[in-house]
């Protein structure tokens, strides 16, 4: 609003530059935006997913609604051919790519330098020391890593924005995770379901998680989006699905609700 | 004493000073849009209402029935336009009554403008009055500060720009009746589309000289959800649990009343919940 | 003038492509040893980090990290008894409800979890607080002592890599790190390694230190703080661990009892501490080694504990 009242407080103009910086406070300094999008991961016996919306936005607009958050890291060429792992990144987009494009540099380089692709856990490992690098000015991104590990079995690493990271059956990240998260608990590591009559009371036996095959983690997938489309304004568009096997990386497109 | 009860304030400032965030109200992020046509004024507006970024309700209602001829979209706070033009309608009834002549549209925009400014703002009401009455067609904006306007088309919320950028380009002078239903639609699908903060259904009242009003709930459905891939039903005894209680219908009438309804389904009291399976 | 003209220009292109060390960070295929770390462009680093990470004194901070504990170690005639939980949380986000919070360190003597009960020589370090500070630290503690049995051909005693970390934080107290470990170990001649073990001849025998430490347990945090004791317990649920530990610790206790006692004081912990939870996580470090114990849900061990025993009698299913 308009004040009519403190112009006989100020002396000169005030233009920002003819004080000195010296001694002001300085606030402000937001380097971040919350790009919003989800993401979530699932591994089977011998198959990884890692699977993405593709909305970008900031506040209440769509920047773009075709924004790839999954990557393929380490590829021959700009396709990403020939890449044994892939990234998810969810959070802040310029963060994202940054970390994308480090990463992929650094698996490069690896093979190059020992004419052998690196392994999904070394892969790994370096990614949680690239993210503590900037501890004290984080990257804003919840990441994601996925590939096949030494055994050919599904691999899947999450992290948190400054490096610690485990290795999972499934995850959920960015801004529908608390929607997704619980679901996937539930579908996939069968957490509060029990084997019906296996007893009364405290003797009835826990439902023992499983892997889950391809066809059956797609269809999660698919519903764990469609419904956080439902109820999370920043998730929609289209549903990015990455699925890494032995016989290579398939990347895959639905469409979700635009509104 | 009558109105707003502040016996809470000072507490409520001093834990939010101390950092107790403050809880969330359902807001209507929202795209709400007028337009008048040669014989009447057509109001819409979208369904989606928010908490945060979450959606809280799918399928709600920002079309508010004010008088038979006078009726209100709202954006802002939900439960601030619903209370409000409650308030309002039920004193445009009054003065219909006492004054014995059909309610104006500017009689109740003004109602509404006093309101809203009395409260300086804190009553987060945005809402586009529109009606037909004696002196012709009437269709404003009044914002929860209680400044007004008159236009021939006007948008608010959140989705405000999207909409308006519609009329802006697609406007004309000598809309009619189905011309202005067309073009109001498409403005909220403007804000349903690319707005975050609307979402859904697209909802549209048309008021009309000399005809009864007409409230086209849900005139379009853009946004249909698609069929879930895989079934969730849970085989019975998949939860776990400590210790049971029956507690039989005699017991229960110890303590309310119980009134059986017949198994038919269309004798059920009561607007039947949309629910998915 | 000069000064505005000078505070307003900068050399053309000053920023425009990475720097020679930002290229070769980026084709150097292993993490640097030394420890640089980016910092914002801000007069105060620590402060701005704050106001984006710590959501204790901004709940609605962007970025929130893993955090959140019990873990509890002790020592007694048997040896050093190491146990946690394995919740991580977000502000109010349980992030993970699997972390593994005990890290074996010291490379060349890391096993991965063997189910066997085979010991495993070398040190154990428990994690409290910032999980990316904790699993970092210790990796690069591991670092260093893998160095250590390298140059040295023995293995590091718990005094001295305790040491190493506790130098560490202090030396970036105030930058706001954010650990609580405890590092568990025992060191007996048998530490020396043979000489095949490190692939170099092993000339002399000098005795550096104490090479009969024993079973030997230290306290370090983000302050700089470092303690030797017989008895720890980090994290938000530490008050109930201390609890049950205090009333029931005895030095000569059996391994049977001071196995239980360890899982029992986690799980006092877990009951009452909203951040603690998940699976007890127990390790037992003796001469030879450390041994697991077993990752085991807490669920199913509080309903045994309760129903057997009749402790948490507050509880009832009782409708």
């Amino acid at each position: 609003m308009t004040s009519l009242m403190d112009h006989q407080a100020r002396e000169t103009v005030g233009y920002s530059f003819s004080e000195s910086t010296a001694g002001v406070k300085q606030h402000g300094f937001y380097p971040y935006t919350d790009n919003g999008g989800s993401t979530l991961g699932i591994t089977g016996s011998d198959f990884a997913i890692l699977a993405g919306d593709t909305r970008s936005t900031s506040g209440y607009n769509i920047n773009s609604r075709m924004v790839p958050k999954v990557f393929k890291i380490g590829g021959d060429d700009e396709t990403g051919e020939g890449a044994n792992i892939i990234l998810s990144v969810v959070g802040f987009a310029a963060d994202g790519t940054a970390l994308k494009e480090r990463l992929d540099t650094v698996v490069k380089m690896y093979k190059y330098q020992h004419g052998k692709p690196m392994s999904v856990s070394a892969c790994a490992q370096r990614l949680s020391t690239i993210l503590y690098q900037k501890r004290f000015f984080p990257y804003y991104v919840h990441a994601i890593l996925a590939g096949l590990d030494e055994e050919g079995k599904g691999a899947l690493y999450s992290y948190d924005p400054v490096g610690s990271y485990e290795r999972e059956q499934c995850r959920a990240a960015g801004a529908a995770a608390s929607l997704i998260m619980p679901f996937l608990d539930n579908q996939v590591n069968f957490k509060n379901q029990y084997i019906p009559g296996s007893g009364e009371g405290h003797a009835l036996v826990a439902k023992k998680p499983e892997p889950l095959p391809l066809e059956t983690v797609k269809g999660l997938v698919r519903d764990a989006f469609t419904s956080a489309v439902e109820r999370h304004i920043e998730v929609g568009d289209n549903l990015q699905m990455v699925i890494i096997t032995k016989a290579g990386i398939e990347e895959v497109y639905h469409p979700l609700k635009k509104d | 004493m009558p109105g707003f009860d502040f016996s809470n304030y000072n507490r409520n400032a001093a834990l939010h000073a101390r950092g107790v965030p403050l809880p969330k109200a359902t807001s209507t992020g929202t795209t709400i849009v007028g337009c008048i046509y040669d014989n009447g004024v057509v109001i819409a507006a979208d369904t989606r209402a928010t908490s945060g970024p979450i959606v809280a309700d799918k399928n709600c209602e920002k079309l508010h029935y004010i008088a038979p001829k006078i009726w209100c979209a709202g954006a802002g706070t939900a439960a601030d336009t619903e209370f409000t033009t409650a308030l309002i309608s039920s004193n445009v009834e009054l003065h219909s009554l006492s004054t014995g002549r059909d309610p104006r549209v500017i009689t109740c925009m003004t109602m509404l403008k006093q309101h809203l400014f009395r409260y300086q703002g804190h009553i987060g009401a945005y809402l586009v009055v529109a009606g037909v009455d004696p002196t012709g067609v009437g269709l404003y904006t009044v914002h929860a500060h209680g400044s007004t306007d008159k236009l021939p088309y006007v948008t608010m919320g959140s989705g405000s720009l999207a909409a308006m950028s519609v009329f802006e380009s697609m406007w004309q002078p000598d809309l009619n009746k189905e011309g202005a239903i067309a073009l109001c639609s498409e403005a909220i699908k403007a804000g349903i589309f690319n707005d975050l903060g609307s979402g859904s259904n697209v909802d549209v009242c048309v008021i009309e000289k000399d005809k009864p009003t007409q409230l086209l709930r849900n005139y379009e459905k853009p946004n249909e959800r698609g069929e879930k891939e895989r079934n969730y039903r849970f085989p019975r005894g998949t939860t776990a649990w400590l210790n049971q209680k029956v507690i039989s219908k005699e017991d229960m009438k110890k303590y309310v009343t119980i009134e059986t309804l017949s198994g038919d389904d269309n004798l059920a009291a009561g607007e039947k919940m949309e629910v998915d399976v | 003038m000069d000064k505005i003209v000078a505070q307003y220009s900068r050399p053309s292109h000053q920023n425009e492509f990475y720097s020679e060390q930002e290229q070769q960070d980026l084709t150097e295929t292993l993490p640097p040893l030394s420890l640089k770390f980016a910092l914002p462009p801000v007069a105060n680093p620590s402060a701005f980090l704050r106001a984006m990470t710590d959501d204790h004194s901004n709940p609605s901070c962007p970025i929130k990290l893993a955090h959140g504990t019990t873990t509890l170690a002790f020592r007694f005639q048997g040896g050093i008894i190491v146990c946690t939980d394995s919740r991580a949380t977000a502000g109010n986000w349980i992030a993970s409800q699997t972390v593994k919070k005990v890290i074996p360190v010291s490379r060349l003597s890391r096993g991965e979890d063997k189910p066997s009960n085979e010991p495993t020589p070398g040190l154990l370090g428990t994690m409290a607080g910032g999980a990316a500070d904790c699993q970092y630290w210790l990796r690069y503690l591991s670092q260093q002592c893998t160095l250590h049995e390298i140059r040295h051909k023995r293995r590091i005693t718990v005094a001295a890599a305790s040491k190493i970390l506790a130098n560490l934080t202090y030396s970036y107290k105030g930058y706001g790190l954010s650990m609580g470990t405890m590092l568990a170990g025992v060191r007996t001649t048998a530490s020396f390694l043979p000489s095949n073990q490190v692939g170099l001849e092993l000339t002399s025998t000098a005795f550096i230190g104490n090479p009969q430490e024993g079973p030997a347990l230290y306290y370090i945090d983000s302050d700089g703080t470092r303690l030797p004791g017989n008895l720890f317990c980090v994290g938000s649920g530490q008050t109930f661990a201390y609890g049950v530990l205090d009333a029931n610790y005895r030095y000569d206790l059996t391994e049977e009892e001071a196995l239980a006692l360890g899982r029992r004081a986690i799980l006092a912990a877990m009951h009452r501490d909203a951040y603690s939870g998940g699976f007890i996580n127990l390790y037992h470090v003796k001469e030879e080694g450390w041994v697991h114990h077993g990752f085991d849900d807490m669920n199913p061990i509080f309903w045994k504990t309760k129903l057997e025993s009749g402790e948490f009698s507050n509880v009832t299913s009782e409708l």
